[in-house]
């Protein structure tokens, strides 16, 4: 049953890979028309249709590799960073199917959804455990749900990080746009922020003032792709020169896609509201998480925090994310400075997952 | 929290009077405080203090903390790792050491909470007069976005009374508004939902306040203490046995249980690969002279309970059994307690500390034996199946009654003599007629001995907070007005009018459903319309 699960495990990325060429394929066969009507193609239908059969039967394998290996272990598949990696990769797909795409029909933003979940699943590949019991600190139902809670909020705020990033790269072209016109800036992005007050009427009434297309002019490539290049190229080289290769290549290969679609993208204000609501929706599952935590610690270990590295990296992010969700209701911080407090917040998580669990020894140093 | 950057224009007073020119305004110390108040009260200096935490928790996970790891802190002060001895110094200054036990990080921590404070008071009044005004009279409800028309046989009084019940059970507060007092002469009712998305925002910052009350009570009245113990062994639950122990002020000598501890039996069992599958002490309970738990077995996440004090299982080790004899003198009969060292268990044992001739033995433990390809000895397991036991012996002024750490005698030149042993064996005479007995491998059993008398509150406060943080971000402000105009036809024209405060996308959905319940609520005369006008939503009571 372990190596059926490992042989789906790869099946699923395969599928989360070409589906996400399937939704860029979409993108590329739809056309931006000058007055910023978004048309899809016949060719673009089709493709966009096949690669959410492909992102869906994924998702169905990739579910089936992590029952197996809860059925062939005998608890639930998370209890390693290779099957959280997975388990957050497979929840964020399907809630990008449910949420984004299904609901909200912005399918042009779910092959960043993809290219997210191929990433953590490649690092989790990377950090790979054979099927195996847990150690007997971890055997508690505390744990359990402790660790559900952590790998749903963790996806969710995966796709509210995209949300977050595509609105800034967005926001930029809007701003840019507007000055090199001489239009007003009247994309909201003081209006979508304020959320209590305006939510979307805003974001539906934003209309963009020029061509759709200059929002790529406006914007160098250059740095799309160079940006990410660096960074993921940086952290292939855990992985040696290969690694750091493979990094630039798939980073920068996102860059420009993120570049090539910013006409394609919803509006900055829309994405705003989108990333407010995906994060307000992961955050009390987080909470609960932390605290659920706190209460298996104690029943653990006899003291319910005790600033263990991992603990500590847990309460840093929930307090970005709760300056994000404070930073929207100020004025003065709405918009673009939020969104960067959601970005570090997300960077913060990245952190606590990661580089706490493999670098900083604590409780929580599972990762082997 | 709000934000009270509205309320910062203050009244013009003491204007300077004309003939003196603009003099810049000096402000004075009560002008000062005010000002300080204001702007501490402001969201934005909430940010920044919340983000000054943030910061402060990635300096403690970078520099060591000494509540957490004592000895790496104490080799950063030496210089012997970290950035070297004057930084650690400058550290130690600034109490980077202990960031979460610094003034400044509770100078920063109570500004938060004065912040908070600040902001909760107005809040709660605002929220009070909120909660208790009634449901307000709507104006022009035709001209409102969402906006529906219901033509029914009812008259308006019972018409109105269906939408009631259909407004109940949607749990909307409702108000029944005389005709006399609405600006279209007919009976109004007006509805309201969604209060607890401030209640919830209240809650969730109330919250932080009980979690403290909490801490404090845990930290004030518990005490927690470890102690390791040799399969065999007793301890009583009393101050002075405990090592590593933080009892809070009112946790008094005194208030310790006194029971006695008895370690039956430890087991560390392991899967074929070698990783471990389960720790169990099994633990006898003895109070007064009674045994009142008997052989309980004590897990890591199964602590055993007795008298509102809690016994985990922290760690575990080897604790080898060694007989020291002069000739047929017994000098050392005892276990001695191992620590893991990378896989080599090792440890000393103090065999005689009288002067001049004091004796030490290192002892080095491993305890699955194998020899690697260079002929290096290793353990393959953590198992003790196959122990062999490697001792030093020192005779010598030792330093052994100096009130140090065991292994931190004095070691001068090398060892007077080694030797290897398995279980069961004796040494040859190594000096002098001094022997070593291994008789066996016991095991030893590390506890986390705790009273947390906060817990409760602090799961009250956790529950508190999380629910307060759904409700302020799930809960919506809406509010619905209907109003009943009697036609001249004997039918009575039902207009139904709401606004949303947030997300009024779907507010429009829930409208379109609400329309649809009144709808079959009531006996229908002809066709309803649902109209969109784009109009402003402000115009309301």
């Amino acid at each position: 049953m372990a190596e059926l699960s490992d042989t789906l495990f790869y099946v699923a990325l395969g599928l989360y890979v070409l589906a996400m060429v399937g939704y860029f394929f979409a993108m590329a066969f739809t056309r931006v028309s000058v007055d910023g009507v978004i048309a899809s193609t016949r060719a673009g239908d089709r493709a966009g249709r096949i690669a959410t059969g492909l992102a869906v039967g994924g998702v169905s394998v990739h579910l089936g590799s992590s029952l197996l290996r809860g059925l062939d272990t005998g608890r639930i598949p998370l209890g390693n960073m290779f099957e959280y990696s997975s388990v957050i990769a497979l929840l964020a797909v399907a809630g990008g199917l449910v949420f984004v795409q299904a609901r909200l029909r912005h399918i042009h933003l779910m092959g960043f959804v993809l290219a997210a979940a191929v990433l953590m699943m490649g690092s989790g590949w990377l950090l790979f455990v054979p099927a195996g019991p847990l150690v007997p600190a971890l055997e508690s139902y505390w744990f359990n749900i402790h660790v559900t809670a952590m790998v749903s909020s963790a996806a969710v705020f995966l796709l509210a990080f995209l949300a977050t990033a595509l609105y800034l790269a967005r926001d930029t072209a809007e701003r840019r746009v507007a000055a090199r016109s001489g239009a007003g800036y009247r994309s909201g992005t003081v209006g979508a922020a304020s959320v209590d007050v305006a939510d979307h009427d805003t974001a539906t009434a934003t209309t963009t003032v020029v061509s759709p297309l200059e929002l790529r002019r406006v914007l160098s490539p250059v740095w799309f792709v160079l940006v990410p290049a660096v960074l993921l190229g940086l952290y292939g080289t855990e992985g040696g020169a290969r690694g750091a290769v493979g990094g630039a290549l798939i980073g920068g290969g996102l860059g420009a896609w993120a570049w090539y679609a910013l006409p394609h993208l919803p509006a900055a204000a829309e994405l705003d509201a989108l990333a407010y609501r995906i994060t307000a929706f992961a955050m009390p599952i987080y909470t609960f998480g932390v605290i659920c935590g706190a209460i298996w610690a104690e029943e653990a270990w006899g003291r319910y925090w005790g600033w263990d590295p991992k603990e500590t990296g847990a309460f840093f992010t929930w307090i970005l994310y709760a300056a994000y969700l404070h930073a929207r209701a100020t004025h003065g911080w709405r918009g673009r400075r939020a969104a960067w407090v959601g970005v570090a917040a997300y960077v913060a998580l990245l952190v606590t997952y990661f580089v706490v669990n493999l670098v900083v020894v604590g409780l929580h140093s599972y990762a082997t | 929290m709000a934000d009270t950057t509205t309320q910062v224009g203050d009244p013009p007073q003491q204007q300077p009077p004309s003939g003196w020119g603009r003099l810049p305004m000096i402000p004075g110390p009560w002008e000062t405080l005010q000002l300080a108040w204001r702007r501490l009260r402001r969201m934005s200096t909430a940010l920044v203090v919340l983000f000054s935490i943030a910061v402060a928790t990635i300096v403690a996970t970078f520099i060591p903390q000494e509540p957490l790891v004592p000895d790496t802190v104490a080799r950063w002060r030496a210089g012997t790792a970290g950035p070297g001895a004057s930084i650690a110094a400058i550290f130690d200054g600034a109490e980077l050491f202990d960031v979460f036990g610094s003034w400044w990080f509770a100078t920063l921590t109570v500004l938060l909470l004065v912040s908070l404070t600040g902001c909760l008071i107005p809040r709660y009044r605002a929220f009070w007069r909120t909660v208790r005004r009634p449901p307000t009279a709507g104006r022009n409800l035709g001209r409102l976005r969402n906006h529906a028309v219901i033509r029914t046989t009812l008259p308006p009084d019972a018409a109105l009374a269906e939408v009631d019940t259909v407004l109940a059970g949607r749990r909307f507060r409702r108000r029944w508004i005389d005709a006399t007092t609405t600006s279209s002469g007919h009976p109004q009712l007006a509805a309201e939902r969604g209060h607890w998305r401030e209640g919830g925002n209240l809650l969730f910052h109330s919250a932080f306040y009980v979690l403290l009350i909490g801490v404090g009570i845990a930290q004030s009245f518990g005490f927690a203490g470890q102690i390791n113990v040799v399969e065999g062994g007793t301890f009583t639950e009393t101050r002075i046995v405990y090592g590593n122990i933080r009892a809070g002020q009112y946790f008094g000598i005194d208030d310790h249980r006194g029971f006695e501890v008895r370690l039956d039996d430890f087991d560390a069992t392991y899967h074929p690969n070698g990783t471990p599958d389960d720790f169990v002490s099994t633990v006898t309970i003895v109070d007064d002279g009674e045994v009142v738990r008997e052989r309980v077995p004590v897990r890591v996440n199964q602590p055993l309970r007795h008298d509102g004090v809690k016994l985990f299982q922290l760690r575990f080790g080897m604790a080898p059994h060694i007989i020291v004899r002069a000739g047929d003198t017994v000098l050392y009969d005892d276990r001695v307690m191992l620590g893991n060292n990378s896989g080599v268990w090792t440890g000393t044992a103090k065999v005689k500390t009288s002067s001049p001739q004091q004796i030490a033995l290192d002892i080095a433990l491993l305890p699955d034996f194998a020899v690697d390809d260079r002929g290096r000895p290793f353990s393959r397991s953590e198992r003790p199946d196959d122990p062999v036991l490697f001792a030093d012996l020192w005779v010598g002024e030792l330093g052994l009654q100096r009130a140090v750490d065991a292994s931190r005698f004095i070691r001068d030149g090398e060892p007077v003599a080694s030797t290897t042993l398995v279980p069961g064996t004796t040494s040859e005479q190594l000096v002098g007629n001094l022997t070593v007995e291994f008789v066996e491998v016991p095991l030893w059993s590390g506890f986390q001995v705790s009273h947390a008398p906060g817990r409760w509150v602090m799961l009250g406060g956790s529950v508190l907070l999380l629910a307060g943080l759904v409700a302020s971000l799930y809960a919506y402000r809406r509010r619905v007005w209907a109003e009943a105009h009697p036609g001249a036809d004997g039918v009575t024209s039902v207009v139904l009018a709401g606004v949303a405060l947030q997300r009024k996308v779907v507010f429009a959905d829930a409208f379109a459903a609400l329309v649809g319940a009144v709808r079959s609520a009531l006996p229908v005369a002809g066709e309803t319309a649902v109209q969109e006008t784009p109009m402003t939503d402000a115009h309301h009571g």
